[in-house]
């Protein structure tokens, strides 16, 4: 699903490569936890994964399709395949519950009646039953979050990326968050998340990958946050 | 394409700029405007040259009974003898097309005709006050300066007057008019151009938040950009209508007004003003729709 070759990203007015001929697989359906301190790499990844930045050197592959070879006409249909959520939540604060999810719809052009037909389902999917005509600012972290995750899945992406879910989150809530990705998961939808957070990857014993300098230095499956075996 | 959700960004867009879109519409209607009354004297001039140019003549008045003018003093009314030379003379000249004579008669009721209006004018004057003259039609108006300078010194000729000269002075004026008119608009087109550049601007860091998550779910560059554009177009529009009021004004106040002074020129038509506000509004929407999408490309990054 996600293919690294090689892959090199140095950005401009920066001697050290942010990422460092990394190689990596994820297949369709996985779960992987990408792991490292600050500035090891792995918002870059993600970034990568949404062709947001081009890699300097390396190929890199994303639901079939070549990156390198896809032009930008076609990248907003590259990133319809792919949900994402992040620390800061995103939500539009004019808009409640209901409009935040189906804005990801709208955008793209969906029919109405397909949107009024799938938000209430992702609503309830990630929770937050009855709460559709709440405002951002009257939600907790956890339930903002909870709308991100909505808003990222309703178009039944093939890929989600989570950069730091839980960053703003207290650790009994982040609990509720994980519960979330990993139903998500079990759609068949693969699930890439970094996280500084170590309780929740060494509760999920899901494969992990970890980064330090813009290198590889572990990649275990079923793997605890922590250092190396 | 969504259009009632376009729509509605593009009405938040409207109102929460409203200072700058009201500036974009002023400047807008105003370019378009003065770009149209330089369309409108244009079409005036075209339609009163062409009125003019089978009209235009070089008109030799005779010296009559104690006549003021310089050449005819210390001698009588023009003699016969010297009407026949003149004729004569005049149908020599390479230039002239054809001549006829204008006898005191005459002339008296050319005068009545164009003065009806102004009776106590036209009762203090009688046909003998009126000169006799000859009547030149050139075969080019512009070459007239031969013709002229033959006929102005000849014995008999009071003064000579040229049609032509005064067409010129007063289309030399238009002629300032309309450029000035268009250097104006111009400024006017320049100054919305960077005044629409800085609303988008200011549209587009608004609401960062919202195109920053139409590009993470996949939102198509079109639909990314649209609501902007729109927002462009729609205040250049406005504009236009504007500016569409403010010619038929200009028709009315100025060109129609301007009618009462000038004898015999012609009317700038409804159907000619039509054209140029079509004109005028079709440039200024295209100005605002490029400026728009040039200026997003900077700060609306897809």
């Amino acid at each position: 699903m996600i293919h690294f070759d090689n892959v090199t990203k140095v950005y401009a007015n920066q001697n050290r490569p942010a990422l460092d001929h990394v190689s990596v697989d994820v297949d369709k359906g996985e779960f992987v936890f990408l792991v490292g301190p600050s500035g090891s790499g792995k918002s870059t990844f993600l970034r990568l994964v949404l062709k947001e930045e081009r890699p300097n050197s390396g190929a890199i592959h994303v639901a079939g399709k070549d990156l390198a070879r896809l032009s930008n006409f076609k990248v907003p249909h590259l990133r319809r395949r792919i949900g994402c959520v992040f620390q800061d939540f995103r939500l539009l604060p004019n808009k409640n519950v209901y409009e935040n999810v189906a804005f990801a719809l709208e955008v793209i052009g969906k029919p109405r009646r397909f949107i009024r037909k799938v938000v209430p389902e992702v609503v309830e999917l990630v929770g937050l039953e009855g709460k559709a005509h709440r405002m951002p600012d009257e939600l907790s972290g956890g339930e903002q979050q909870r709308v991100a995750m909505a808003r990222a899945f309703v178009n039944r992406p093939m890929i989600l990326l989570a950069d730091e879910p839980t960053g703003n989150i207290d650790p009994a809530t982040s609990i509720g968050i994980m519960k979330v990705l990993d139903r998500i998961n079990r759609t068949g939808t693969t699930v890439v998340m970094a996280t500084h957070d170590a309780a929740i990857v060494d509760s999920m014993r899901k494969r992990v990958v970890e980064l330090e300098d813009g290198k590889i230095v572990r990649d275990q499956s079923r793997g605890v946050y922590g250092q190396a075996y | 394409m969504r259009a009632n959700f376009i729509f509605s960004e593009v009405w938040i867009g409207l109102r929460r700029n409203l200072t700058m879109t009201i500036a974009v519409i002023v400047t807008v209607a105003i370019g378009m405007a003065l770009l149209g009354i330089g369309l409108m004297i244009n079409a005036q001039v075209g339609s009163m040259s062409n009125y003019w140019s089978d009209k235009v003549q070089l008109s030799a008045f005779l010296c009559k009974k104690n006549d003021a003018f310089e050449a005819c003093k210390g001698r009588g009314a023009v003699s016969a003898q010297e009407k026949q030379q003149l004729e004569a003379q005049i149908k020599g000249l390479p230039q002239v097309d054809r001549v006829f004579f204008e006898d005191q008669q005459k002339a008296y009721e050319n005068f009545k005709a164009a003065y009806s209006s102004n009776s106590v004018f036209l009762n203090a004057v009688r046909v003998e006050d009126m000169p006799e003259s000859f009547r030149v039609k050139l075969k080019d108006p512009n070459e007239y300066k031969a013709v002229y300078d033959a006929l102005a010194g000849a014995p008999g000729v009071s003064n000579v007057v040229n049609d032509q000269e005064l067409l010129d002075k007063f289309f030399g004026l238009m002629e300032k008019l309309r450029w000035a008119a268009l250097v104006v608009a111009l400024i006017q087109v320049f100054a919305a151009i960077l005044l629409i550049g800085n609303t988008v601007r200011l549209s587009a860091y608004n609401r960062r938040r919202e195109t920053g998550i139409m590009r993470l779910v996949g939102a198509s560059n079109l639909y990314i950009q649209m609501p902007f554009v729109m927002e462009g177009t729609i205040a250049g529009l406005i504009g236009g209508v504007i500016s569409a009021v403010m010619l038929m004004l200009a028709k009315i106040v100025l060109f129609d007004g301007m009618n009462n002074y000038f004898v015999l020129s012609t009317q700038l038509t409804w159907s000619e003003v039509a054209q140029v506000i079509t004109l005028t509004t079709v440039i200024g929407v295209v100005i605002c729709i490029i400026a728009s999408f040039f200026t997003l490309r900077r700060y609306l990054r897809v």
